[in-house]
């Protein structure tokens, strides 16, 4: 069996040698540009406020409990979660031009239990550049996420809030180091979405931090958090390309 | 195995010694001869009445005698695990003055700096090898790290060093390994003796000694003073990296035969430290450019430490088949530490600890005929924490213990030796444990010996995995101790903060567990001719039940409440190899010129299992940061990870290496030794929360990416040059030493690495 697995190994390589060279052997280019397909331009989104601490308490740092609601189409913010009057707020969450929502590390999308929009979403195991086209399914709104993982405790079960992307360290878009009390966004996941107006985008975050602070240079004692600064890309086109088609 | 003992100058005392104490204890039991106590002498003091000669010379080459790894007296090679033994020769001859000067030299062993220096044993944090003078635990931990410069190895007879657990002999703690510092007992007559050290950042070590001997009892005590002026590997910040401090040791053995059955054993030791630091917080004024309007406010951080113990025991040779030790020991730890402001004197911090152990053990050694020992032993022991720290509704923790072990030794023929033992502890705050153990040793020829042995480890719930009741006032969290998890969220639910859905089921919570592990060692040593010996170990630690945070409820304000669970696996393993070697032995130079090369070499994976499931299943990715480009835009690219990317967990290096190289020339009794020791780079943070240490400034494209996670490998180099001379009936001893030769730093990352030290030492024998 060893002796076979060998031969076939000493076929095997000069083969894909072969294929190599199949490849890369037409280098002139052609005369006439064509138009080629490159991904549409990231936007960033810088230092958005989610549900800023308004008192550090016994309990630890509170803020007020309310999200900022943020536009991807536009690149606004719709709703700060400074404001604080209900009646603005009721007005304003109530629509659909808002696609993505954040309070604290919790991240909501425009449909189900959290606004009227067609807003639904999933976190893929991927890196953002890598995802050039949004999957056809798996979305979900929030308030149907039943995979989120369970909370565990010796005293019983809890399941983790239904929201499309799960809430707690490791289960959704960041991990939370106690050790150092630093909250990073974790590599190779990306947030593809559908906006309150049904077009695909998808999200990354960079950085739970004021000004962004390169992870070497964070200091969670100095740099204050829940201030979002995120990379996204929206198809306006209603197609789940994230590409588009430019002059060569 | 690995020996560090058999040096020149004591080589033919050791061998004198050993060759005695393996013709009782090991080789001659082998060979058919019943051994017997009455000539053996305690296992912690050695004999020097042997005759050599009667032993074939390349069976006792390199032998020396341990008690660690069994509870009882043997010759190291007759071990059937893996065992380091550095004698005060060896420690003399390398300037040691504390003990992680002592073990920097033992191949495989690193220094993890949290709290002070700790011990790294096979991949392990320092909270799991255990630390004992004399057979008894030194107590006081910080963040599980014993800091090796406690401990003063003046008046050491002897270190050992036992890798692999040893719980079924030790109990907690012992999962990584033992290390056992030897004391050196009362010698008979009067001596004397005094050394000084000097070096640099004015670093000082003075000891004084005096010893009486008569004919049924003596008395030792010592005195030794370690001191410096601190050091800073970060001159650009205010306040040194490692402080000023006074550190006192005071050292008292006496030993007095009542009759040749029952002999009484004393020791008393008391260390205190004083500690001057300082530190600055500087507030940048929320623009961390701009450094005009940085306001920076200085702090002394005033550390003080005392520690003692006492530990009387009697040994009573009951007939010549057994032996009853019992022992007493009492030890306390208390700590001080305070930061005040410079400006205004107002309290930053206060922390006050007190850890008291007190202990009764009793030894019963049976030895059954010629092929048969067994040991017996049970104890009690109660502990009590004082100081702020765990304090709960006004009352301090207290800890009730009780544990029997047994130890059988059978060497069927001269060609195997087994070795079987068990420990049962019972504890008031964590549940029960047994652990067990089997090794096994196999001569088939002279030259050769084959070691195999799988046993279970434990190390018990820390303080504040027990005991701690803690509420991060910034960040609102709020973490329960598993003995304190029950009356505790009863008064969070009280208080109105747990939010109501999140409200566990209480009767539900269970006891927690000790964290566990099996561990599996196999290895061989050959020694084909007296200058020549090799060892391999293989080894593989399988540890489960580690003690980690986990949500228990939520707060009404969303914050968590975390208890302790035992959640984590990890596994170790690698390869242990030595070799030694006298390179004149063969030409027969070795009659003035003697030198001796050892080579080690480790292999080491430290893992997390779930941790490399994740890299398997592709789901684990790299952040690279680049630096801001022309247009001001900082790029990422995450970038997935495998498990050939996984260097394991943090502060582990794959390999590592020591060399030894000794030269000594008799007639000038002079004695040159160069340590090198090597650890390649290892991981020391994650910055993208990924859980591993990959990012180490890579360029991709021709950019440096942002960013390391790794301290960067190196070497360390130490000399030292000693010249003895007798001057009528003193013995004087000129030493100059060199440690960290090349300078090596890494900042304030290893505070431990200060670069260069310069020191000489001058000792008196009377």
């Amino acid at each position: 069996m060893l002796n076979r697995l060998y031969l076939l190994a000493l076929f095997a390589v000069p083969v894909a040698l072969v294929g190599c060279d199949s490849s890369d052997s037409d280098p002139i280019p052609d005369p006439v540009p064509d138009p080629v397909i490159v991904p549409i331009p990231a936007q960033t989104a810088t230092d958005i406020e989610a549900d800023l601490a308004v008192a550090f308490g016994p309990t630890g740092p509170q803020g007020r409990d309310l999200y900022t609601l943020y536009d991807l189409d536009a690149g606004e913010i719709v709703l700060s979660s400074n404001e604080t009057d209900m009646a603005v707020r009721a007005a304003d969450s109530a629509s659909t031009a808002w696609d993505i929502g954040f309070r604290s590390t919790t991240i909501i999308f425009n449909g189900g239990i959290s606004g009227p929009g067609q807003g639904s979403a999933q976190l893929l195991v991927d890196g953002f550049e890598a995802i050039t086209e949004a999957p056809a399914d798996g979305y979900l709104t929030d308030g149907t996420n039943g995979t989120c993982p369970e909370i565990q405790t010796p005293g019983g079960t809890f399941p983790g809030p239904p929201l499309a992307v799960c809430t707690g360290s490791d289960n959704g878009w960041y991990n939370y180091n106690p050790g150092l009390n630093v909250v990073s966004p974790l590599p190779g996941r990306t947030i593809v979405l559908t906006t309150g107006e049904g077009n695909y985008a998808k999200v990354r975050v960079l950085s739970y931090y004021l000004g962004a602070p390169a992870p070497e240079d964070l200091d969670p004692s100095e740099d204050p958090g829940r201030y979002y600064t995120f990379d996204y890309v929206v198809q306006p086109d209603g197609t789940r390309s994230f590409e588009t088609t430019v002059e060569g | 195995m690995v020996l560090l003992s058999n040096s020149f100058k004591s080589f033919t005392q050791t061998l004198r010694v050993a060759g005695l104490l393996s013709l009782l204890v090991g080789v001659a039991g082998a060979l058919g001869a019943p051994p017997s106590f009455g000539q053996s002498g305690s296992p912690s003091q050695s004999d020097e009445t042997a005759r050599p000669e009667a032993m074939p010379a390349d069976t006792v080459r390199m032998a020396s005698v341990v008690v660690t790894a069994t509870r009882t007296a043997k010759e190291i090679e007759d071990v059937a695990v893996p065992v380091s033994v550095v004698s005060a020769e060896e420690i003399e001859r390398q300037g040691a003055v504390r003990l992680g000067d002592v073990l920097a030299a033992v191949p495989g062993l690193h220094f993890f700096d949290d709290h002070g220096t700790g011990l790294q044993v096979q991949g392990f944090s320092p909270e799991y090898t255990l630390i004992l003078i004399d057979g008894q635990p030194v107590i006081g931990r910080t963040a599980g790290t014993l800091d090796l410069d406690r401990i003063t190895v003046q008046g050491v007879e002897r270190v050992e060093l036992v890798r692999g657990p040893s719980s079924s002999l030790y109990g907690s703690e012992a999962l990584a390994g033992v290390v056992n510092i030897i004391t050196a007992q009362p010698s008979s007559g009067w001596s004397g003796g005094l050394s000084t050290r000097a070096g640099s950042f004015t670093t000082t070590d003075v000891s004084a000694d005096v010893n009486a001997g008569f004919d049924r009892g003596g008395v030792r005590l010592l005195v030794n003073r370690y001191a410096s002026e601190g050091y800073d590997l970060a001159p650009e910040s205010f306040g040194n990296t490692a402080p000023a401090f006074q550190d006192w040791t005071a050292d008292l053995r006496t030993r007095f035969d009542v009759n040749d059955q029952l002999r009484l054993r004393l020791g008393v030791r008391a260390t205190t430290l004083n500690q001057d630091g300082a530190f600055a917080i500087v507030d940048d004024g929320g623009t961390p450019d701009d450094l005009s309007d940085d306001i920076e406010t200085r702090y002394d951080d005033v550390g003080k430490r005392v520690d003692w113990s006492v530990h009387p025991e009697a040994e009573w040779r009951f007939s010549e088949r057994f032996r009853l030790r019992t022992t007493l020991f009492a030890s306390r730890y208390q700590t001080k530490t305070r930061i005040r402001s410079q400006t205004d004197g107002s309290l930053l911090f206060g922390d006050d600890f007190d850890q008291r152990l007190t202990r009764a053990e009793t030894q019963l050694d049976a030895f059954w005929g010629l092929r048969h020992l067994t040991v017996f032993g049970a104890g009690l022991s109660d502990e009590r924490l004082g100081g702020s720290r765990y304090t709960f509704n006004g009352e301090q923790p207290v800890a009730r213990q009780a544990f029997a072990f047994a130890q059988h030794e059978w060497t069927p023929s001269r060609l195997l030796a087994l070795n079987a033992s068990a420990r049962f502890d019972a504890h008031s705050d964590y549940a029960a444990q047994l652990s067990p153990k089997l090794s096994v040793l196999v001569r088939p020829i002279e030259a050769l010996r084959l070691r195999a042995s799988v046993g279970t480890g434990f190390k018990a719930p820390a303080f504040r995995q027990l005991y701690l009741t803690f509420t991060n006032t910034a960040a609102g969290y709020s973490v329960l101790g598993s003995a304190r998890l029950r009356d505790g969220l009863l008064q969070f639910v009280e208080d109105g903060i747990v939010a109501a859905e999140s409200i566990p089921n209480l009767d539900g919570i269970e006891e927690i567990q000790a964290e566990t592990s099996v561990a599996y060692n196999a290895g061989a040593t050959v020694a084909p001719w007296s200058w020549l010996s090799t060892s391999v170990n293989l080894f593989y630690n399988d540890v489960e039940n580690l003690i980690d945070t986990q949500i228990v409820a939520q707060k009404v304000d969303g914050s968590p409440i975390f208890g302790y669970y035992n959640v984590d696996e990890v596994y170790t393993r690698g390869l242990e190899t030595e070799m030694t070697v006298r390179p004149l032995v063969p030409f027969g130079f070795d009659d003035t010129h003697h030198v001796e090369v050892a080579v080690g070499y480790q292999f080491l994976q430290a893992r997390d299992p779930a941790v490399v499931e994740s890299l398997e299943r592709g789901e684990t990715f790299e952040r690279l940061t680049f630096p801001e480009d022309e247009s001001g835009i900082t790029r990422v690219l995450d970038r997935r990870i495998d498990a050939s990317d996984y260097a394991g967990l943090l502060g582990r290096s794959p390999h590592s290496a020591t060399l030894r190289a000794t030269y000594r020339h008799d007639p000038f009794d002079l004695d040159v030794s160069v340590r090198a020791r090597h650890r390649s780079r290892y991981g020391y943070i994650d910055l993208d929360g990924n859980g591993v240490a990959t990012l180490d400034n890579e360029v991709v494209n021709g950019v440096t990416t942002l960013g390391s996670e790794f301290i960067a490998g190196h070497t360390i180099v130490d000399a030292t040059l000693t010249k003895g001379f007798t001057v009528g009936s003193t013995l004087t001893t000129l030493q100059v030493g060199i440690d960290n030769l090349t300078n090596v730093t890494r900042g304030a990352f290893v505070p431990s690495l200060p670069g260069r030290r310069l020191y000489a030492v001058l000792r008196l024998s009377l």
